[in-house]
């Protein structure tokens, strides 16, 4: 004889017991995943002893906020350019001879340096200026500016 | 050798073997040649809209999408003016498209129009992306519309209009700015949409998508609305070139793979068998994917398949197993629970005797489950008593095909309805009982020239559809179709050929028709007898006839006569063995057809073989080792009785809510309460739970394997989408539980293996094997050992023992009518949105806020009568009880009919009213013969239906997408002309 009946008493699994079935289960998965646990452990340690993981964690708490922050501030006009120009210097340097540019800046980073060492009083005179011309490696300089203003006037 | 007819055209340059008549870019995608294509879907064939296709044909630019091969045509795809043609109208896409992919919902890998653009290599669009004056349209519960994302394919409108055929979306191109509007341009909650979902699944972009996907799909979507906008923009501004932005967003989407698991599964909701993937995250369901691929259904759902599956989430799930202590459910745990049935069951056993138990299984769950109780039943109890729910649907339809035709289910597939020449229903309602399936129906009927007869007491969708339609007198189907059956053969009109080489008993046949006479069936059903001579003249005439029929035939004293006499008729026209032809007695639930399939029945083992059977019983008994005994046990009806008798004392019912869905259930209720012990399993605390003394938490089918078998007899795989809710199991597994701690030697480690054994034992399964049935592969049975089925049945003839099939004569006497005290007439079915008794779709909050209440529908010239309005609250009161409702009235029922939808709970089941009355040779009750009288509690008051309900739409019919519309417009050049004018 079984009457219809609706009351449900619920089974209240006590707490020490849930913690030990919770325990058993991660302490399972921990064996089953040894190594990787180990080497986890030491990525931690490394992230942590130069701060990452404060970062990180930080940064996990207030992610939406950061994001916001960041989405916000960039949206502003004043870094439309700023957008607009990073792929143009992606599309660029594409474009750039690496090779030569990096010769070049080889060369201007002598002449900054010869130039550093340059008496701060000294000055040059229209004199100095043609017996200079007769110094081969100013010479080789002007000749290559002259080159590079022919160049860049070129249609 | 199979000679095969080409047609040879030249594709830049070089020629090719082509299907004569095929579809031209259809044919360039089997080359390697690649053309771009947006609009084009081949599950919806050329819409025009995109002109992304444009290619040279025979020196001018054309859409290849609208041009069938032609001989000697000459294709060319790579000249230069052709891309330039396709990058013009790129251009006109993205004008209507923003791409912001790392930030949309949408990219996914699977993305149409990324796609296309990246793999044209579009570097730069020409003219920039602009804001359309619309507003979102959020209104709906399950998808959203943005018109600034859509690119007008139309595509939604195409499966709207064409492939559902619910006719909601049109595009309007006279505005402005065209859009996709819904009805006569309402908000989509106010509309006829009947959230079918589909056009959110073919919209090549996010402009259609389904809410589920939304702020979860990408890693930087889920942002508030601002801050998303401003992404947004953030994102267009790297414009420069669109291939850094595919590089990043692309990235993007294969993190989600890592992250978003699509799992295939087979619906379990009705019986047409739609399977689709199912994208989860988590626990959280995202959305339901349909595949051209999937072999029922293709890219088609209804609202239940795609959206309705919050159940399994649901709050109420039962977690823990509950026994009843004194006047409360106590929860303990599995091992306390499955030792307590165990115990039970045997100490019963010993007492009373094995037949003291019975044992119901579930359409729900999977044919390994069905296989596993009837098992359980046989082997570890020793008792036939093993029933399942086609008692109470399709027993009757099965009974009329093994009398006439051997096999009881469908005699072909859905492919063979939508390719008959006259689909004739019968008291079904297809397009809310089998949505996807009666959109095939819908879709010939609309394009192909397909004619469609409806018979029905109520004026359903179909009905409103059909070339006739016609509402013969409650069941008295059996009538009209023997007497057509007869001017038939009084004309000479019957497949004498057919007849001669494949039929049995022809003579007899004759004789039982002769009092069917036009006259004695335009009495009795009350259709004038000219238009059954005209039916009886268009069956003739038809090539290819199938007829489908459901609960409206079934479920009434006769419903296995009425079956036979459909079959009857089918045989005598010779509409068997070929295509597009025969017996569909639609399933109603999942895998009703399976779980009958494979055993739960009380007179066969799995695959139909008589227990009776000497040769057949003792193969079971030496697989299992075990004695099993001869007779047929108890069907569910008889256990009802055999409680109220004292002849069962105990039960176990697997997810069925006998208590609500039974006829008559203050009876069975009450037989209930009689009971020694009662388990019942299931997701929820059903009706029937109330009454247990175990109730065991299972899980549904997305979260375990197994298989289902639909309305064609197609096995398919499901696969786990799911881990189990902690603390529920699959039945299965519980089954395996209750037999191990019965002493049974059961080890099974997955469902393969239990199907294995199946195919092993009963030899129409022969073949099955999961290895078969992998992905979207699947099986129509009987499948022979090598893997070999049968989408269509009787090829080699029909399972008898001279493969003839058998005429089987009838006759028929009116039993059931209203009367003066009850002198109304109940008729009862499904609804679309919600399934059966609504367990799992009232679970569905956006099936809820769609149709909140059950219903009561009244005729107007009913409720006249009665002076009752809309709103109105009535009582009805038949011999078994009574039923309270709130009323609506419709031109759907006419006369003293009544409609109440199955779904209808709490004080308005309908099985309140229904009584003992059965079909006279497979005891399913009657539920469709309900006499009652009606009493009103409250003149009128507020609708059942809301306002937002599909119901009160407005639906545009229309043919397709009207592309020449946009062609006509003033600011359209066709993008070859474009090309020749820029030069």
């Amino acid at each position: 004889m079984a009457k219809s009946i609706t009351n449900i008493k619920r089974l209240e699994v006590p707490k020490e017991k849930q913690v030990e079935r919770d325990l058993d289960e991660v302490r399972e998965a921990v064996s089953e995943n040894k190594e990787a646990i180990l080497k986890g452990i030491k990525l931690l340690k490394s992230l942590d002893e130069v701060g990452t993981l404060d970062t990180a964690n930080a940064f996990s708490h207030s992610k939406k906020k950061a994001l916001e922050h960041l989405v916000n501030e960039v949206s502003k006009d004043q870094y439309t350019q700023l957008f607009e120009n990073l792929p143009e210097l992606v599309f660029l340097m594409g474009d750039l001879d690496m090779k030569a540019i990096r010769e070049t800046t080889g060369r201007v980073n002598q002449g900054i340096k010869e130039m550093n060492e340059l008496e701060p009083e000294q000055k040059t005179t229209i004199f100095d200026l043609a017996k200079a011309l007769k110094d081969p490696e100013i010479n080789k300089s002007i000749t290559m500016l002259m080159q590079l203003l022919k160049g860049m006037g070129r249609d | 050798m199979l000679e095969r007819d080409h047609t040879v055209i030249t594709l830049n340059g070089k020629e090719y073997l082509a299907d004569p008549g095929q579809n031209l870019l259809d044919f360039i995608n089997t080359t390697e040649e690649q053309v771009p294509q947006i609009c084009y879907n081949e599950s919806l064939g050329p819409i025009e809209t995109c002109d992304t296709c444009l290619v040279q044909i025979n020196g001018k630019l054309q859409r290849a999408c609208g041009m069938k091969v032609e001989a000697g045509m000459k294709v060319q795809t790579q000249l230069p003016h052709v891309h330039k043609a396709q990058k013009e109208s790129l251009d006109r896409i993205l004008e209507n498209h923003e791409l912001y992919c790392t930030v949309c919902d949408y990219n996914n890998g699977d993305c149409e129009i990324h796609n296309t653009m990246a793999e044209f290599g579009l570097e730069h669009q020409s003219r920039p992306f602009e804001e359309k004056p619309y507003n979102r349209d959020d209104s709906g519960p399950f998808y959203r519309y943005d018109p600034d994302q859509c690119i007008l394919c139309g595509r939604c409108v195409e499966v709207c209009q064409d492939v559902q055929v619910n006719e909601t979306l049109t595009i309007d191109w006279e505005r402005q700015q065209p859009r996709v509007i819904w009805d006569n341009d309402v908000p989509m909650d106010q509309s006829s949409c009947v959230n079918c979902g589909q056009c959110s699944t073919v919209c090549p972009c996010n402009a259609m998508m389904e809410k589920g996907m939304e702020r979860e799909a990408g890693f930087l979507t889920d942002q508030e609305p601002g801050i998303l906008k401003s992404m947004i923009e953030m994102t267009k501004k790297v414009e420069t070139g669109y291939g850094p932005l595919f590089a990043v967003s692309d990235s993007e989407a294969a993190m989600r793979e890592e992250r978003i698991k699509k799992t295939k599964t087979v619906c379990t909701y009705c019986g047409v068998g739609c399977s689709f993937d199912v994208w989860t995250k988590d626990r959280k369901i995202l959305k339901v994917e349909p595949n051209a691929e999937s072999p029922a259904n293709g890219i088609s759902t209804c609202i239940k398949g795609k959206f309705g599956w919050d159940y399994v989430n649901s709050e109420e799930r039962l977690t823990k197993p509950l026994i009843r202590r004194g006047d409360a459910f106590e929860e303990v745990e599995w091992d306390e629970a499955i030792s307590y049935v165990a115990s039970r069951f045997k100490e019963i056993k010993e007492k009373r005797g094995a037949d003291d138990i019975g044992f119901i299984s579930s359409s729900k769950a999977t044919n390994e489950e069905s296989y596993l109780m009837q098992k359980l039943s046989r082997q570890i109890i020793g008792t036939n008593n093993v029933d399942n729910c086609s008692r109470y649907c399709q027993t009757p339809a099965t009974k009329g095909l093994f009398r006439t035709v051997g096999h009881g289910g469908d005699s072909g597939s859905i492919e063979d309805i939508a390719k008959a020449d006259l689909v004739i229903t019968i008291g079904s309602n297809t397009a809310e009982s089998h949505p996807v399936l009666a959109s095939r129906i819908k879709r010939s009927q609309k394009l192909f020239g397909q004619k469609l007869f409806v018979f029905d007491i109520r004026k359903h969708e179909m009905a409103t559809r059909a070339d006739r339609f016609y509402q013969p007198k409650s069941g008295t189907d059996l009538v009209w179709i023997s007497a057509v059956s007869k001017y038939i053969l009084d004309h000479g009109l019957e497949d004498r050929t057919f007849i001669d080489e494949w039929v049995n008993g022809f003579e007899e046949y004759r004789q039982s028709l002769e009092q069917f006479t036009m006259e004695y069936a335009s009495n009795l059903t009350g259709i004038p007898e000219g238009e059954l001579i005209d039916v009886a003249e268009e069956i003739a005439r038809s090539g290819k006839v199938s007829v489908c029929w459901a609960m409206g035939v079934t479920q009434h004293m006769r419903g296995s006569d009425t079956s036979t006499a459909i079959s009857n008729l089918l045989i005598l026209t010779g509409n068997y063995r070929k295509e597009g032809c025969g017996a569909y007695p639609l399933r109603g639930h999942n895998n009703v057809q399976g779980c009958s399939d494979f055993g739960s029945i009380p007179n066969f083992f799995p695959g139909y073989e008589e227990t009776t059977d000497d040769e057949v019983r003792s193969r079971y008994e030496e697989a299992w080792n075990c004695e099993i005994p001869k007779e047929a046990g108890k069907d569910n009806h008889q256990m009802i009785e055999a409680i109220h008798d004292g002849n069962l004392s105990s039960m176990f019912v697997i997810g069925e809510d006998t208590g609500i869905v039974d006829a008559n259930i203050n009876y069975v209720t009450a037989a209930f309460e009689k009971l020694d012990f009662f388990v019942v399993q299931d997701l929820f605390f059903t009706k029937t739970a109330e009454y247990a003394d175990v109730v065991l938490p299972a899980s549904p089918s997305l979260e375990k394997e197994g298989t289902f078998t639909n309305t064609e007899r197609r096995i398919q795989r499901l696969y786990k989408v799911l881990d189990p809710l902690p603390g529920s199991k699959p039945d299965w597994e519980i089954l395996q539980l209750i037999a191990q701690e019965l002493g049974g030697d059961w080890n099974y480690d997955h469902p393969s293996e239990i199907m294995d054994e199946a195919a092993s034992l009963a030899p129409l399964f022969a073949g099955v094997s999961y290895e078969r049935l992998e992905g979207y592969d699947s099986l129509q049975w009987p499948v022979a050992a090598d893997g070999t089925d049968e989408p269509l049945l009787f090829l080699d003839g029909f399972p008898f023992e001279d493969r003839k099939a058998k005429f089987f004569p009838l006759d028929f006497e009116l039993e059931y009518d209203t009367s003066e005290e009850y002198d109304l007439h109940v008729n009862n079915g499904r609804l679309l949105e919600h399934f059966h008794e609504g367990n799992m779709t009232y679970k569905v909050e956006g099936i809820v806020k769609k149709t909140p209440n059950p219903f009561i529908e009244v005729s107007e010239e009913l409720a006249r009568e009665r002076k009752i309005h809309e709103g109105a609250e009535i009582k009805l009161i038949s011999e078994a009880g009574e039923a309270t409702g709130v009323v609506t009235v419709t031109d759907r029922v006419r006369g003293n009919e009544l409609f109440i939808p199955m779904s209808a709970n709490g004080k308005s089941a309908v099985n309140f009213l229904t009584d003992n009355r059965v079909d006279k040779d497979t005891n399913t009750p009657a539920y469709k013969e309900i006499a009652v009288r009606m009493e009103v509690v409250k003149k009128k008051g507020k609708s059942p239906i809301p306002t937002n309900n599909h119901r009160r739409g407005q639906p545009v019919p229309q043919v397709g997408v009207k592309v020449e519309e946009k062609w006509e417009r003033e600011d359209y050049i066709f993008p070859g002309d474009q090309v020749n004018k820029d030069g």
